[in-house]
């Protein structure tokens, strides 16, 4: 028979590492129609970061995410990056990012300064346009700046910035200090049903609640997080490297290594934080890794609620949780009806290793 | 019995002639020229924007060219031998009867990388194991050939006398002293990490429970949909220029630069998924070798067997925890031991470590902690950067532990992890002091949004039985 259960689990995650140098660099030139180009040594790997970044740049510059285009990843044409790892391309990339946008438009703002009469300090880049503070019809439109730069001022718009959280050496003994620049929390609770005959877990919900800072793009957060929690449900339940008594790896394909498929993915809700970070870009911190952080222990908490039996060791395949149902079985005396709860200790409950 | 077929007196594929044209050609993609840009791309502000992503359309369509879609002329087809044993002394390789085939270009082993060792922090991987090998997915040799298939005939051709040693398989074991060194001289434990706080076995006096648990978890692969890929290509001005699908090129360029004492560009194509396993080389320092020596281009496309048995993997933990709490639920002291299975090779374990240990408390304020984590070799895949860095196995332990705690003291699960949550200004176990923290208001955010309703919530018998 199926029975249901739900377990939750919370965790937190860092963000930004400063135990060893951790910069990225950026170069953002505007173009004299009006866009820019943002020259960074970051890798592109699915997660959407380009976006990320476009956006960041042109909310700086206050233009569109399309009028961003992005150069990444080539060593030659572009500036040093510390890499697509470590969930640090929102924070340390962007910073970097968001700061040569900043140094390209306050090029752009000495040379708007004497066009529209103010101090280049009473400019302000929104919506495509230069423009005065609290006098958004004296302005000037951000393509014609940089096109006056090229050609009068002789001032390119082009700004470059490295961005490295400050590099804090640990306590060798205590282990004591300030090893990350940020860090997200996150909860994700899973209801599952498990056959007490079989073992078989079926995840069916997952909420998951995540605080990556300002949202940059809601809609690649939602994408990260439902790709976290699909890859969890794979450490929770399926996957598993083994090898054999020489130490040859015996399932090296996807037939006897299974991973999850859009039919083992339960129905994802997504919920983002509130929260702002004053260190990131815009509030911004990141999302990627911490999304398949809490899911296999949200997963095994809620086969325990379902059927009682507390798996100990990943992954909870059907042959283990019946082994351990098993076990809990030839340990509780036949009775009907529910019992009276176990006495105080983890020790009690049926485990498996 | 199924009926017998009729016969065909026309086959009614002429009466389509288009179908016939040789040569077989794919209908041409066609796309329309008129691209509509989505207005949340146009919008400004920018931040918050639920923006489409600009490689989405050319995803779509099948137009991203990944490193398997990419070709230079003359170019050549590499593949690795693997070694198939564990642990092993190389006696010989034999390479000439692979070299005499007809297409195969040319053959290199390890002895003729210049410098043959590489690692983001601890040097202790060969590009091709030429004196030992560590683990079974070492590669022992590297054929250029004409074709794919060619090189992959290839490597049966080659010879190697291996003096098998016995491998050391069991982190726990590998602990020992008196387990052999799978890098003798150096010991098998090669990183080690404490953080220590307050006074846990004072707090483990005063609490009023103290509760136990052990916790294990596996070894997993990345399983990208695009496998570890590349290409290079030696000029004539000994500049040589790699494609590769690494997600970091500037570390990859200085581990190249090492191993080879050469010029390097590194073009990172279009990566089909990292999630971590393309953080650091592989086969960029063989094959751009290859090149020089054959004077072609060299692509490499592991299999998906390489993927998992010769890229790295997520570290197995064993983790052992300790928790002293009050009758109300407050932890008043934790200790913690870690031991991760590093594999053959170090990679990125000392980033693993760390992060595993500091974070393997949970966002919880204990006050009394001792956490030591170590990791070992063995004469297994490497593990090495995989997404979270040990997080999602301490997390694994620390909230399985929470429960059973919670579940023996009658606290709802949400209750207990409320109680002892961070809040803003809270201390680490580093005793970093803490900001924009919403621990909690994920917590009640996800309970109301789920309809966490408290304990014995669960329809099945587990929770209060």
């Amino acid at each position: 028979m199926k029975r249901r259960g739900r377990g939750m689990a919370c965790m937190w995650y860092p963000i930004g590492f400063t135990v060893a140098a951790n910069p990225s660099a950026a170069v953002v030139k505007v173009n004299e129609d009006g866009t820019a180009t943002l020259l960074t040594g970051t890798v592109e790997t699915g997660q959407g970061s380009l976006t990320i970044l476009a956006q960041i740049t042109a909310q700086e510059l206050g233009i569109a995410t399309d009028d961003v285009h992005v150069v990444s990843a080539d060593t030659d044409a572009t500036p040093m990056d510390t890499g697509a790892i470590a969930s640090r391309t929102t924070y340390v990339t962007g910073n970097a990012a968001r700061m040569a946008a900043e140094k390209a438009k306050l090029i752009l703002f000495d040379v708007a300064a004497p066009l529209l009469g103010v101090k280049a300090t009473q400019l302000e880049a929104q919506d495509h346009k230069i423009f005065v503070k609290g006098f958004p019809q004296r302005n000037m439109h951000i393509g014609d700046v940089a096109n006056h730069a090229r050609v009068v001022s002789g001032q390119p718009p082009i700004g470059s910035a490295s961005f490295n959280p400050e590099t804090l050496a640990l306590d060798p003994e205590t282990g004591q200090g300030k090893p990350f620049g940020t860090y997200v929390y996150a909860t994700q609770i899973a209801e599952v049903d498990v056959d007490d005959e079989t073992g078989e877990v079926e995840v069916l919900r997952v909420v998951a609640s995540h605080d990556c800072g300002t949202a940059i793009n809601p809609m690649l957060v939602e994408g990260q997080v439902e790709g976290g929690v699909a890859m969890g449900i794979g450490f929770a339940l399926e996957e598993e490297m083994l090898f054999d008594a020489n130490g040859r790896h015996i399932n090296p394909n996807l037939t006897n290594y299974i991973v999850p498929t859009s039919l083992d993915t339960p129905e994802i809700e997504v919920d983002i934080v509130d929260s702002y970070d004053p260190t990131g870009p815009f509030g911004a911190k990141g999302v990627g890794e911490p999304t398949l952080v809490p899911t296999a222990a949200a997963i095994a908490n809620a086969i325990y609620d379902a059927v009682g039996v507390r798996i100990t060791s990943l992954p909870a395949t059907a042959e283990k949780v019946f082994k351990a149902l098993q076990a809990k079985r030839e340990q509780q005396p036949k009775q009907i009806g529910t019992g009276a709860p176990p006495a105080a200790g983890a020790s009690n409950n049926a485990a498996v290793q | 019995m199924a009926e017998k077929p009729k016969v065909i007196e026309k086959p009614d594929v002429l009466e389509q002639p288009d179908i016939l044209k040789p040569p077989a050609v794919a209908p041409l993609v066609t796309f329309p020229i008129e691209v509509v840009v989505p207005e949340v791309r146009q919008q400004t502000p920018a931040v918050g924007q639920r923006a489409t992503r600009a490689d989405g359309r050319l995803h779509g369509l099948g137009q991203t060219k990944y490193i398997d879609d990419m070709y230079f002329p003359n170019m050549l087809f590499a593949k690795i031998k693997r070694a198939g044993v564990a642990s092993a002394r190389i006696k010989s390789i034999d390479t000439k009867e692979a070299e005499a085939m007809p297409g195969v270009v040319a053959v290199i082993t390890g002895s003729d990388i210049p410098c043959n060792s590489f690692g983001p922090s601890l040097k202790d991987q060969p590009v091709l194991a030429d004196t030992r090998v560590f683990h079974a997915g070492d590669g022992v040799a590297a054929v250029a050939a004409v074709t794919e298939q060619i090189a992959t005939e290839a490597l049966e051709k080659i010879k190697v006398d291996y003096e098998v040693l016995t491998p050391v398989l069991d982190p726990l074991e590998s602990l020992k002293l008196a387990t052999p060194g799978v890098h003798a001289p150096s010991a098998n434990i090669y990183g080690h990490k404490v953080i220590k706080k307050g006074d846990v076995e004072k707090a483990f006096a005063e609490s009023d429970h103290v509760f136990e648990g052990s916790f294990r978890t596996q070894m997993v692969e990345h399983v990208p949909l695009e496998p570890y890929a590349c290409i290079a290509q030696w000029d004539a001005n000994g500049r040589v220029t790699i494609y590769s699908t690494l997600g970091r090129i500037t570390l990859g360029r200085a581990d190249v630069a090492r191993t080879l004492g050469s010029r390097i560009r590194i073009v990172a194509t279009v990566v089909g998924g990292n999630f971590g396993g393309k953080n650091e080389i592989r086969a960029e320092p063989a094959m751009a070798l290859l090149s020089k020596k054959t004077g072609r281009p060299v692509k490499c496309v592991y299999t998906r067997a390489e993927e998992f048995t010769s890229s790295t993997t997520r570290h197995p933990l064993i983790m052992d925890y300790k928790t002293g709490v009050t009758k109300q639920g407050k932890i008043l002291g934790r200790k913690i031991r870690l031991v991760l299975d590093g594999g053959a090779y170090c990679s990125w374990s000392e980033t693993t470590l760390g992060k595993a240990c500091i974070l393997s408390a949970g966002p919880y304020n204990i006050e009394n902690l001792y956490a030591e984590a170590f990791v070992v070799y063995t004469n297994k895949t490497m593990t090495g950067a995989m997404r979270g860095f040990g997080a999602p196995q301490v997390c694994f332990a620390y909230e399985s532990h929470m429960d059973d705690i919670a579940k023996a003291l009658g606290i709802d699960p949400l209750e207990i992890r409320l109680l002892n949550a961070f809040d803003e200004g809270s201390l680490s176990p580093t005793s970093q002091k803490l900001h924009s923290v919403v621990v909690k208001e994920s917590l009640l955010r996800a309970a109301k949004r789920f309809g966490w309703n408290g304990i014995g919530n669960g329809t099945g018998n587990g929770n209060g039985a």
